[in-house]
C-alpha cells in the first residue's frame, strides 16, 4: 500500500511577526498554495499572502440590482398589467409604492448571495473534516501559535522540499498532513441509499399527512358534522316536497316599506309626479341620498364628471344637460328602479322616499348649474 | 488653496456691497431668503462638526482621535454665526407666516401663534446658541487646552459631557429644521424633518473634515493620518448618503400615499416647473453619484476621488437647502446676481474664518490620552 498523498505541510511559528517574515521566503519556493492558520486575525496577512480580492463583492452588487429589478418588474406587472386595480386614487404603475419592496428584495438577494456564496461557492462547504483540524498543531493554533501551511495545488506536493523550505524560513515545528481517505463517503451506493431514504421519508410523511387531513375527519364522531340535516348548495333538500330549501313568497306579496311600482314601461313612468313636497327637509334628504348613491358616477355637481369611474372609461349621464333638465321626474324614477345601461338598479338600496328626494335634489343641481342673473334679484330682501 | 487673505477680504467686501444692493433693489424678501439659506448651510456644517466631536467622546471612538482637531476647528464656525443668526431674526416678520399679524386670522396658525411668534422664536434661537456655545467651550476649548496640559482627565470630562452635548445637538438641529425651514410653511409638518436635516448636516461636516484633512496633507501636514482613517470617513459619507436618501424618501412616500392636502402641497410646490429638475439633480448629486463613486473598497481610500465627492456633497447639501427654502416664494429656481452676491459674501467670510482656525491648536490633539491608539488604527 502506497502512502496517501500529502495535503499540506504545516510550519508553526511563535509570533505573528515571525509568520509575516517567513511568508515571502516560503513563497519564493513556489511549491504550492500558501495558507495561514492563526488564533486571531493579523494585520497585513492578506497583503503578505497576496490574496486575490474576493469576487463576492461583485456578485453581491449584481444580485442586489437583480433583486431590485425583479421586485420592480414583479410589482409593475402585477399592478399595472395583470390585475390593474386603482388603490387610493393612485395610478396603476406607481413607482413610489414599489420602492420599499424593491429595497427589501435588493437586501434579500444581496444577503443571500453574500451568505450562501461565501459558504458554498467560495469556501466549498460542505467539507467534512479539514485535515488541519485533526493535526497535532491545532491545539497550538487555537491558542498561541501561528501556522503557515504549504498546500498541494492541483498536482502533488513534495513533503521533503516543503519541510526544508519551512525550516529554512524559521518554522519551529513542522508537521506533514496527508490527505484523509474520504472517497468512500460519497460513493454511488451511499448516494443511492440517501436518495432512497429521502424518497421513502417523503412517501411516509405524505401518506401520514393525507390520512390526518382527509381520512381522519371522516371517522365518527367527526363525520357527524357533515351528516347533519342542513341546506347544502346545489344539493336537493328534504325540507319541502319540491326539493327546495326555501319557498318563494305568495304571488302579490309586498315587502314592508316597499310599494310595488305602478308603471310597467318607461313611457308609463314618464307620467309619474313627484309625491314629495319640496321642503328643506326633503331636499336635505335628497342631497344625502344623491351623495351616497349617485355622486360617485354622476359627480358631485351632477355633470357626469366623476372622481373614480373615469379610470374605467365609463360615461355616466350629464344630469344638468338640457335633455335632462326637460325630462320628467318619472324618467329619473324609472332609471333608479330599473337601472339604465351600465347603471345597476337601486331598487334594493334606495327606499321610495330617497328616490323621490334625490330627484328633487337633481333639480336643485340643475338650477344651480344654470343660474341666471335674475336669480340674484330674487334673493334680495 | 491659493486664496490669500487679501483676496478673500476683497471677495467678501464685494459680496457685502452686493447683498446691500439686493436688499434695496431686489427687495427684502429675496434678501432674507438668501440670508436664511446661507445661515442654515453654515450652521449645519458647524453643528455637524460639533456632532462628530461629541460622537467621538460619547462612544469612546479611538480611530477618529487623530482627525478630531479638524471638526473641532470647523465647529468654531458657530462663533461668527451668532451675529449672522441674530441678523437672521430680521427675516422672521418678513418670511415666516406664523410670526405675522395675519396669522391670528388663520385658524390653523392662531393656536400656534405663541410658539411661532417672534418673541418665543428669538428665545429659542438664543437658548440654542447658548447650549451650543457651552458645548463648544467644554469640548473644543477643553481639547485645545489639553494640548498644553496633557491632562488625561479631559477625556473623562468630555466623555461625561458628551451625552448632554448630544441632547443639545439633537434638540437644536430639530429646532433649526422646524423653526427656520419648515416654519416657512407652518401648515406643513413632518416629524422626520429634523432627522432629514441632521443627515445633511452630518454629511456636510464629514465632507468638510475630509476636505480639510486632504488640504492639510497636500501641504505636508497631518502625515500621521493614513488611508485607514480616510477609509472610515469615506465609509461614513457612503453610509449617510444612503441614510439621507432613506429618510428623504420615507418622508416623501408617506405624504404621497396619504395625499393630505396640507402635506402634499409642500411637495407639489417643490416638484413643479423648474424645481423638478432641481429634485432630479439633487437625487443624483446627493445620493446616486456618491453612492456609486464610493461603492468599492478602494474608492473609499482614494484621496482624489474622496476630494471631489466631498466637494460635490457640500454642493448637494447646499442644493438641498435651496430646494427646501426657495420654493416658498419662487415658482421656479432662480440663480442671479443676488444669489451670487450672497455666495461671494458668505463663502468669502467662511473661508476667511477657516483660514484663521486652520492654525488653531496642533494638527493632532497631542495631549489626548488615546492619540496613540488612534494613530495605530488599522482597518
Amino acid at each position: 500500500m502506497s502512502k496517501p498523498p500529502t495535503f499540506a505541510v504545516l510550519g508553526l511559528f511563535d509570533s505573528a511577526d515571525a509568520l509575516l517574515h517567513a511568508i515571502p521566503k516560503v513563497r519564493e519556493g513556489k511549491l504550492g498554495r500558501l495558507e495561514t492558520y492563526t488564533p486571531y486575525p493579523i494585520h497585513g496577512l492578506d497583503e503578505a499572502l497576496q490574496l486575490r480580492r474576493s469576487p463576492l463583492a461583485g456578485m453581491v452588487v449584481v444580485m442586489a440590482f437583480l433583486g431590485a429589478i425583479v421586485a420592480l418588474a414583479m410589482q409593475g406587472w402585477m399592478s399595472a398589467v395583470d390585475y390593474p386595480v386603482i388603490t387610493g386614487g393612485k395610478a396603476p404603475f406607481s413607482w413610489q409604492a414599489f420602492v420599499p419592496i424593491m429595497f427589501e428584495l435588493m437586501v434579500l438577494f444581496a444577503t443571500f448571495t453574500a451568505g450562501l456564496g461565501m459558504l458554498f461557492l467560495l469556501n466549498r462547504l460542505p467539507f467534512f473534516g479539514h485535515p488541519v483540524l485533526s493535526s497535532r498543531a491545532i491545539q497550538g493554533i487555537t491558542r498561541d501559535r501561528f501556522a503557515l501551511s504549504v498546500e498541494a495545488e492541483g498536482g502533488s506536493l513534495d513533503p521533503e522540499a516543503a519541510t526544508a523550505l519551512l525550516s529554512a524560513a524559521g518554522a519551529k515545528d513542522i508537521e506533514v498532513l496527508s490527505l484523509p481517505a474520504r472517497a468512500e463517503i460519497l460513493d454511488a451506493a451511499f448516494i443511492l441509499r440517501a436518495l432512497g431514504g429521502i424518497v421513502v421519508a417523503c412517501v411516509v410523511a405524505g401518506g401520514l399527512m393525507f390520512a390526518a387531513i382527509k381520512l381522519f375527519p371522516l371517522l365518527p364522531p367527526m363525520s357527524h358534522m357533515q351528516e347533519q340535516a342542513k341546506l347544502n348548495p346545489y344539493k336537493p333538500s328534504h325540507f319541502f316536497k319540491d326539493g327546495h330549501g326555501m319557498q318563494s313568497p305568495v304571488p302579490g306579496t309586498v315587502a314592508r316599506g316597499y310599494l310595488p311600482m305602478g308603471p310597467r314601461t318607461p313611457e308609463e313612468a314618464n307620467g309619474l309626479v313627484n309625491p314629495l313636497p319640496r321642503t328643506r327637509e326633503n331636499l336635505e334628504r335628497g342631497r344625502e341620498a344623491y351623495t351616497n348613491r349617485c355622486a360617485v358616477c354622476h359627480g358631485p355637481l351632477g355633470d357626469g364628471v366623476p372622481a373614480l369611474t373615469a379610470a374605467y372609461n365609463a360615461k355616466p349621464a350629464n344630469l344638468v344637460s338640457d335633455e335632462f333638465r326637460k325630462a320628467p321626474d318619472g324618467r329619473y324614477y324609472w332609471a333608479i328602479v330599473m337601472g339604465k345601461n351600465a347603471m345597476p338598479s337601486h331598487a334594493a338600496d334606495m327606499p321610495e322616499e330617497d328616490r323621490w328626494a334625490s330627484i328633487h335634489y337633481v333639480r336643485v343641481l340643475q338650477r344651480a348649474q344654470n343660474a341666471k342673473d335674475s336669480d340674484l334679484e330674487e334673493t334680495k330682501p | 488653496m491659493s486664496l490669500s487673505a487679501k483676496r478673500l477680504w476683497g471677495v467678501t467686501l464685494l459680496g457685502l456691497l452686493g447683498i446691500l444692493a439686493v436688499y434695496f433693489v431686489a427687495g427684502p424678501a429675496r434678501f432674507w431668503l438668501n440670508w436664511v439659506l446661507w445661515f442654515v448651510f453654515l450652521l449645519t456644517l458647524a453643528l455637524g462638526s460639533m456632532f462628530m466631536v461629541a460622537l467621538e467622546h460619547l462612544v469612546s471612538s479611538r480611530w477618529s482621535v487623530p482627525i478630531r482637531r479638524i471638526p473641532e476647528r470647523l465647529s468654531t464656525l458657530l462663533l461668527p454665526l451668532v451675529p449672522v443668526g441674530m441678523i437672521a431674526l430680521g427675516a422672521v416678520p418678513v418670511l415666516y407666516p406664523g410670526a405675522r399679524p395675519e396669522a391670528l386670522a388663520n385658524k390653523l396658525l392662531a393656536g400656534k401663534a405663541f410658539w411661532l411668534g417672534l418673541p418665543f422664536f428669538s428665545l429659542r434661537v438664543a437658548l440654542c446658541f447658548l447650549a451650543w456655545l457651552l458645548a463648544l467651550s467644554v469640548l473644543v476649548k477643553g481639547s485645545l487646552r489639553q494640548d498644553e496640559s496633557r491632562d488625561p482627565q479631559f477625556n473623562v470630562r468630555a466623555r461625561r459631557f458628551a451625552p448632554l452635548a448630544m441632547a443639545f445637538f439633537g434638540l437644536g438641529i430639530t429646532a433649526v429644521a422646524f423653526d427656520w425651514i419648515s416654519g416657512l410653511e407652518p401648515e406643513w409638518y413632518s416629524d422626520i424633518f429634523g432627522i432629514y436635516l441632521f443627515a445633511g448636516a452630518f454629511l456636510s461636516a464629514l465632507s468638510g473634515t475630509l476636505l480639510m484633512v486632504l488640504h492639510l496633507q497636500g501641504r505636508g501636514r497631518l502625515p500621521e493620518v493614513r488611508r485607514d482613517h480616510l477609509y472610515n470617513l469615506g465609509g461614513f459619507i457612503f453610509a449617510f448618503t444612503v441614510f439621507w436618501a432613506y429618510i428623504g424618501f420615507a418622508q416623501y412616500m408617506l405624504m404621497w400615499y396619504a395625499d393630505l392636502p396640507e402635506e402634499v402641497v409642500w411637495y407639489q410646490k417643490r416638484t413643479q416647473g423648474g424645481w423638478l429638475a432641481v429634485v432630479i439633480l439633487m437625487g443624483l448629486l446627493h445620493f446616486v453619484i456618491p453612492f456609486f463613486a464610493l461603492l468599492t473598497r478602494d474608492a473609499k481610500q482614494a484621496g482624489r476621488r474622496l476630494h471631489w465627492v466631498a466637494w460635490s456633497m457640500l454642493a448637494a447639501h447646499m442644493l438641498d437647502l435651496y430646494w427646501l427654502i426657495f420654493p416658498v416664494l419662487m415658482p421656479n429656481p432662480v440663480l442671479s446676481w443676488p444669489e451670487l452676491s450672497f455666495a461671494l459674501f458668505f463663502l468669502g467670510g467662511a473661508f476667511l474664518w477657516v483660514r484663521r482656525v486652520r492654525e488653531l491648536g496642533a494638527d493632532l490633539p497631542v495631549g489626548d490620552a488615546f492619540l496613540k491608539q488612534g494613530l495605530e488604527f488599522r482597518l
